[in-house]
C-alpha cells in the first residue's frame, strides 16, 4: 500500500466509507514520489518505500484458440447445421426484406459487466455465419486490454455493408456497446446502416406470457431443447477474464468460450426456427413486393 | 433577456439625463418606514439611479439574428453586453458579474446563436436548477420564433424521457442541462453525445457564486472531466460563465475553469434609484434580550407597501414560513372571495404549468404581492417590482443582493428591506450595513484538489477515457491517484495506460454535495409517512442526528427517535416543541503540521494540519429565546476521528499573565473570542457555518475546552474524566476548522485574511447590543451572569485585542 493509498483509507474511514477490498492480485509497479504541492495536501511526511510483493510468477496454462494479433486470439470451429432455406422473409423481425442466409451474421459479445457507460468492455466477440454449407463460428477474445483495437478491427473486417446482425437483446446492449468501444478508439463503427435481426422481439412478441420469461436460456429450452451442462454462468464471465488478466488461470477462458459458442448455436437454432416458419417461406420472388 | 434595453425608457428620461422624477415609489415608503420606525433601523441607504449606457447591435452579428432582435423591441445593447461580445468574439473565456436584472443572459446569448446559425456550433448550458433551465429554454424559443433561426435548444435534465434523449443528442444545438446531469449521465456515457461533443463551442455556466465549499470543488472536477472529453473530441470550448456580485469574480472562474477569465463587472444597464433598509426587530425583553419575530415585522412592512399601492414580493426562507405570511396577508387583502386574489404565495413543489400560471399573473401585475422561497431569487421572469422584503438573512449577502434585485423600475425608486431573525448571524449582518455598500464582503472559494473529492473524480474520469501514465489532471500528475484505483482494483495498468476495468459505474456513488459518501439520511416518518427529507454529512451527523436532537430541516423542526448508525439513516418525526438542542462536543485538537505562521499581536496566527477527536457526551435543551437550560440527555455514539486544515490563534503564558488575573478568566475569554470569530469567518469564507468549527484547546493536544452551562470554559484531559489540573506550559489556542475529512480549503484564505477577521471580531463584540454577551457575539450567557470586569464581552476583547496587529 502506498502513503497515499493509507492517507486517503484514514480519510475515507473519517468521512464514514467503509474501505473497499484490495483487489485480489496487486500490481506491481515503480512508484514516483509525490509531488511536493500533494505531499503537503495530504500531510505525508517522508515514510521508507516499501517493496511491493513481487508477482507469483505461475503457469497461466493454455488460452483458447490461437493468437492472430499481439493480444488477440481467435478460435474458429464448424459444424453440420439443418440447412436454411435459400432465402427467407425477414417479416418476422419486421424487416420487410429476403434475405439469403450468407448476408447473416450472428454475433454476441462477452463484456466485463453490466455498468453500461464508457467503463464496459467486450472481451470477447463470437461471431456465426452460414459459410460454405456449414455453420462456422469464430471467437475473438482479447489477452491485453491493448488487443481491443486489434479485435476491432478484426470484427469490421468480417462485415459487409449488405451483412444482416443477428443477436439476442443485442439492439440494446451488444451493438451499442460496440458503438461506444469504436469511438473510443476512434475507429469508424461497422455496424452502422446495417439490417439488424434482435431475435429477443419476434421472440417476446410470439410467446410472452406463454412462458416464464423470454431470456435466451429460456428459449433455447423450450425451442431447441438445448439444457447446458457445466455452463459458466454469464454472469460469472467477467470475474474468469478479470482473473486472467490479472495474472491468474487461463482455464476459465475456454469456458467463457465454450458458454459464447452455445449463445451462437441458440441464435442460430431461434433464427432456424423462424426463417423455416411458413410466415417467412419465400414460394417465389413475384408473389412478394 | 428579462432587462433589455427597451426605448419607451429612454424617451422618459428628462432632457438633463436625470431620472423622470418618481411618482409615489419605495423612496416615499422608505422615509415614511424611517420616521415611524427609526430606532428599528440598524441601516439605511440609497444607491443611486443611473442612466444605462448602450451600444449599438455589433455589425458583425449575423443579420437574421439581428433582426430577431429588433422584433423584440432590441435595437441596442448595453455597454457590458457589447463588451461580453467582443470579448468572446476575441476567443476570451468570459464571466459577467453585473447585477441581478442587467440583462446577462444576452452576453451569452447572442454569441451562442450567433455560432450556431453560422458553424452548426453547440453550446452546453449549466444552470444550477431545473426551473432556471426552464426559462432559459422559454426564452431561446422565444428569439428563436422571433427571427426564424432554426436554433434548436432543449433541456436535459432528469426529467427528459428516455426516447426524447436520442434526439436531444444527435439534434440539440443549445443543451440546457446542471452540473449533476454533466457529472452522472453525459460525461460517462459521452461517446454517444459525439456529435454533440466534436461540435462543441460554448459552454455556459450562470450563477457561478453558487459553485463554492464542497459543491463547488466537485463542480470545478466535473468541469475537468469535461474538459478531458472535449479534448478527446478535439475541441477546446469557450467558457461563458454568469456570477452574482461577489468579491473575487475573475478569480473565482478562474479556479473553476482551470483558466484565464475576463471579468466584466461595470453594468451598463439603467437602473432606478433603490432604497435599502436593515431591520432589527424590537425588543421586547431587554433583561432577556428578546426581540420580536422577524415574521410580525416582515408582514407589518409589507401590509404598509401593499397598501400604498407599491408591488411588493416577500423572501421567507421556508415553505412553511411562506404559507404562514402568505395567510397573514391574504386575511388583509383577499377578506371578498369574489374578487381576484391579490395576494400569491410562489415556492418549490408547484408543478411548471402552476408556475407558469404564477408568473403570467404576476407579469400581467394583477397580482400585488407575493411570498416566496429562493425559488424566486435567480432569473425568474415577473415583471417589475417596488418592494422587496427579505424575512431573514438568506445566508450571504450576494443572495441578499440578488434579491433585493427583484425590485426596481426604471422610473421609480425600489425599496429593499432586510429583516434579521435571531439568528447569530441575522443579528451580525444587520448592524453591519457597510457589508451592504462598498465592496462586496464575500470571496467564493472552492479547493478543488481536497484528497478525496480529488479521487472520487479521477476515479470518474478514469471510467470516461484511459488515463496515460504521467497524464495531468488538473494542474497536477494524477498517477499517485490512479495507483491507489489501481490498488482498489477498479483499474488495470497495462504499460504507460490505466484502465477501467471495474463492473461499476462510479459517477452514481459520487453526490457532489458531499465530500465521499458516508452521508447520513434523514427519514421523516410523521404521519406513518417514510420520506427523505434530508442528507447529513457523517462528520457533522454526530453533532446533529443523535436520538432526541431537534434538527432543522429549512427552519421547520423535527426530532431525532431513531439513529441508524451502520444504516446511515436516522429517522425523525416533525415536532412543534419550544427548544432547541446543543450537542455538549468534546473537541480535542491536536497540531500536525503549521504550512505557515505568522506574528499576531503579542501571540502568534498558523494555518496548517490539524488532528480533531471529537465525542459528543449527551446534549442540552435550550428553550428558544430565553436560552434557559431545560434538560439533559445522553448520547452514545462511536467517537469520531478527523485529519483536516485549520487556522489556530496561540498567546503565549507570559502575555495571557499580564492580561488575566487567572487562567479561568483567559479560557472563558478565549472560548468567546471563538463564537465571534468563527460568525465573522463564516460570513468571509461564503461557508455555512456547520462546514467550518471552532474550538479552543492546547496546541499540542494535552487539554481542550468546553463551555459549561453559564458559558463558562471548563478544562478536560480527555473524554471521560472530570476536569483536570494542568501542568507544563499554559499555551491555549483558538481553533477554526474544516469539518471535513482533508479540509475543503477553507483555512488559507481564513489565514490570508486573519488580521482582517481579528478586527471585525473585535468590532462585533464591542458593536452588539446585549450586556454581557448573547448568541450574536460571544455566546449564550445566562441572565444572571457576573458583568463588568468579568464578563464574557470584556474577556473575548481583552483576548482578541491581544491577538490584534498592532
Amino acid at each position: 500500500m502506498s502513503a497515499l493509498a493509507d492517507k486517503l483509507r484514514g480519510l475515507r474511514r473519517q468521512a464514514g466509507v467503509s474501505p473497499p477490498a484490495p483487489a485480489p492480485v496487486p500490481t506491481p509497479r515503480q512508484r514516483p514520489a509525490l509531488p511536493d504541492n500533494i505531499s503537503q495536501l495530504l500531510g505525508i511526511r517522508q515514510r521508507v518505500q516499501r517493496t511491493p510483493p513481487r508477482k507469483t510468477v505461475m503457469d497461466v496454462g493454455p488460452l483458447p484458440g490461437q493468437t492472430i494479433a499481439p493480444g488477440l486470439q481467435l478460435c474458429e470451429a464448424r459444424t453440420a447445421w439443418p440447412a436454411m432455406p435459400p432465402a427467407f422473409h425477414a417479416a418476422f423481425a419486421r424487416i420487410d426484406q429476403n434475405i439469403e442466409p450468407e448476408r447473416l451474421l450472428l454475433f454476441d459479445t462477452e463484456t466485463t459487466g453490466l455498468a453500461g457507460g464508457t467503463g464496459t468492455r467486450a472481451f470477447m466477440i463470437g461471431v456465426g455465419d452460414w459459410h460454405e454449407g456449414q455453420f462456422r463460428e469464430r471467437q475473438l477474445l482479447i489477452t491485453t486490454l491493448a488487443g481491443e483495437a486489434a479485435m476491432l478491427e478484426c470484427f469490421a473486417s468480417w462485415l459487409r455493408p449488405d451483412s444482416v446482425l443477428v443477436s439476442y437483446n443485442g439492439k440494446s446492449y451488444d451493438a451499442p456497446l460496440l458503438k461506444t468501444r469504436y469511438r473510443m478508439q476512434r475507429i469508424a463503427s461497422p455496424l452502422e446502416g446495417l439490417a439488424h435481426i434482435d431475435l429477443l422481439h419476434p421472440v417476446r412478441r410470439r410467446w410472452r406470457g406463454a412462458w416464464e420469461n423470454c431470456r435466451l436460456a429460456t428459449a433455447e429450452r423450450q425451442l431447441l431443447q438445448v439444457v447446458r451442462e457445466d455452463d459458466l454462468p454469464g454472469s460469472e464471465a467477467p470475474a474468469a477474464w478479470l482473473g486472467f488478466l490479472r495474472g491468474g488461470s487461463a482455464a476459465p477462458l475456454h469456458r467463457v468460450a465454450h458458454h459464447n459458442s452455445q449463445d451462437l448455436r441458440s441464435l442460430g437454432g431461434i433464427l432456424h426456427r423462424f426463417a423455416t416458419d411458413e410466415d417467412a417461406m419465400v414460394p417465389s420472388q413475384s408473389t412478394r413486393p | 433577456m428579462n432587462a433589455l434595453p427597451n426605448p419607451m425608457a429612454q424617451r422618459a428620461m428628462r432632457g438633463d439625463g436625470a431620472l423622470a422624477a418618481p411618482v409615489s415609489g419605495g423612496d416615499q415608503l422608505a422615509r415614511r418606514l424611517a420616521k415611524r420606525y427609526g430606532d428599528r433601523i440598524t441601516g439605511s441607504f440609497v444607491l443611486p439611479g443611473r442612466e444605462g449606457r448602450f451600444a449599438p447591435l455589433p455589425g458583425d452579428m449575423p443579420p437574421a439574428l439581428a433582426d430577431a432582435l429588433r422584433s423584440r423591441s432590441i435595437t441596442q445593447l448595453y455597454a457590458h453586453q457589447a463588451q461580453a461580445w467582443d470579448a468572446t468574439a476575441a476567443g476570451k473565456h468570459v464571466v459577467i458579474a453585473t447585477p441581478t436584472a442587467s440583462g446577462k443572459s444576452l452576453c451569452y446569448t447572442l454569441p451562442v446563436i450567433s455560432a450556431a446559425i453560422r458553424q452548426r456550433a453547440k453550446a452546453l448550458y449549466l444552470f444550477p436548477t431545473k426551473a432556471l433551465a426552464q426559462d432559459q429554454v422559454a426564452e431561446l424559443l422565444e428569439l428563436n420564433q422571433a427571427g426564424d433561426l432554426g436554433v434548436k435548444a432543449f433541456t436535459f435534465d432528469g426529467d427528459t424521457p428516455g426516447d426524447a434523449r436520442q434526439a436531444i443528442r444527435l439534434h440539440g444545438d443549445i443543451v440546457v442541462s446542471n452540473p449533476d446531469m454533466l457529472h452522472q449521465a453525459i460525461l460517462p456515457h459521452h461517446t454517444k453525445w459525439a456529435q454533440f461533443f466534436e461540435n462543441l463551442r460554448y459552454v455556459v455556466i450562470d450563477e457561478v457564486h453558487t459553485y463554492r465549499g464542497v459543491f463547488g470543488s466537485h463542480v470545478a472536477n466535473v468541469l475537468r472531466r469535461l474538459q478531458r472529453v472535449c479534448a478527446f473530441y478535439g475541441v477546446s470550448p469557450q467558457f461563458i460563465l454568469c456570477s452574482a456580485t461577489i468579491g473575487n469574480p475573475a478569480e473565482h472562474a478562474s479556479a473553476l475553469i482551470e483558466q484565464p477569465v475576463t471579468a466584466i463587472t461595470d453594468s451598463g444597464a439603467p437602473v432606478g434609484e433603490k432604497h435599502v433598509l436593515l431591520w432589527n426587530p424590537p425588543v421586547v425583553n431587554a433583561d432577556l434580550g428578546l426581540r420580536a419575530s422577524a415574521r410580525s415585522q416582515s408582514n407589518r412592512i409589507a401590509r404598509t407597501a401593499i397598501r400604498a399601492g407599491l408591488k411588493t414580493l416577500v423572501f421567507a426562507q421556508s415553505r412553511l414560513m411562506v404559507e404562514v405570511l402568505t395567510k397573514y396577508l391574504k386575511d388583509v387583502f383577499d377578506s371578498d372571495p369574489r374578487k381576484a386574489p391579490r395576494i400569491r404565495a410562489y415556492r418549490g413543489g408547484y408543478l411548471p404549468t402552476e408556475r407558469r400560471a404564477a408568473e403570467r399573473e404576476m407579469r400581467a401585475g394583477s397580482v400585488d404581492g407575493i411570498v416566496s422561497t429562493s425559488a424566486l431569487e435567480l432569473g425568474v421572469d415577473i415583471g417589475a417590482l417596488d418592494v422587496v422584503v427579505l424575512n431573514g438573512y438568506p445566508g450571504s449577502v450576494a443572495a441578499t443582493w440578488q434579491r433585493f434585485g427583484r425590485a426596481g423600475r426604471r422610473q421609480q425608486a425600489s425599496l429593499g428591506v432586510l429583516v434579521a431573525s435571531s439568528d447569530p448571524l441575522d443579528q451580525y449582518l444587520v448592524r453591519h450595513p457597510e457589508f451592504f455598500q462598498g465592496t462586496p464582503p464575500e470571496h467564493a472559494r472552492i479547493a478543488p484538489d481536497q484528497p478525496l473529492i480529488l479521487l472520487d473524480h479521477v476515479r470518474c474520469a478514469a471510467f470516461e477515457l484511459p488515463f496515460k501514465d504521467g497524464e495531468l489532471f488538473g494542474p497536477q500528475d494524477a498517477t499517485p491517484w490512479l495507483d491507489v484505483l489501481a490498488e482498489e482494483g477498479v483499474l488495470h495498468q497495462e504499460g504507460e495506460r490505466f484502465e477501467w476495468i471495474a463492473d461499476s459505474y462510479p459517477a452514481n456513488a459520487v453526490s457532489l454535495r458531499s465530500v465521499a459518501d458516508g452521508n447520513f439520511v434523514v427519514v421523516d416518518r410523521t404521519d406513518g409517512r417514510q420520506t427523505i427529507v434530508a442528507e447529513v454529512d457523517f462528520s457533522a451527523a454526530s453533532l446533529t442526528l443523535y436520538e432526541g436532537a431537534i434538527h432543522m430541516i429549512q427552519s421547520v423542526p423535527y426530532q431525532v427517535e431513531r439513529l441508524d448508525w451502520n444504516g446511515r439513516k436516522a429517522f425523525v418525526t416533525r415536532t412543534n416543541v419550544d427548544y432547541y438542542t446543543d450537542a455538549i462536543d468534546y473537541t480535542k485538537l491536536k497540531v500536525l503540521e503549521a504550512f505557515d505562521g505568522s506574528p499576531a499581536g503579542a501571540g502568534s496566527a498558523h494555518h496548517g494540519e490539524v488532528h480533531v477527536a471529537r465525542r459528543v457526551a449527551g446534549y442540552k435543551k435550550i428553550r428558544y429565546y430565553t436560552h434557559e437550560n431545560i434538560g439533559y440527555g445522553p448520547v452514545n455514539l462511536p467517537d469520531l476521528e478527523l485529519h483536516t486544515t485549520a487556522v489556530w490563534w496561540q498567546l503565549p503564558q507570559r502575555a495571557l499573565e499580564q492580561a488575566f488575573d487567572h487562567r479561568q478568566e483567559a479560557l472563558d475569554g478565549f472560548l468567546a473570542a471563538a463564537h465571534a470569530l468563527h460568525i465573522v469567518a463564516t460570513v468571509a469564507v461564503m461557508a455555512e457555518a456547520r462546514d467550518l468549527q471552532k474550538a479552543v484547546g492546547s496546541g499540542d493536544g494535552a487539554w481542550f475546552a468546553t463551555p459549561d452551562t453559564n458559558g463558562r470554559a471548563q478544562l478536560r484531559a480527555g473524554f471521560g474524566e472530570n476536569e483536570v489540573a494542568l501542568s507544563g506550559p499554559f499555551i491555549p489556542t483558538l481553533y477554526l476548522y474544516d469539518a471535513f475529512p482533508g479540509g475543503v480549503g477553507l483555512s488559507a484564505p481564513l489565514f490570508e485574511r486573519r488580521e482582517d477577521l481579528v478586527r471585525l471580531a473585535r468590532e462585533l463584540v464591542h458593536r452588539c447590543d446585549c450586556r454581557a454577551g448573547c448568541p450574536a457575539c460571544v455566546g449564550p450567557v445566562l441572565a444572571a451572569d457576573e458583568q463588568g470586569e468579568r464578563s464574557l464581552k470584556t474577556l473575548a476583547t481583552r483576548v482578541l485585542d491581544l491577538v490584534a496587529a498592532l
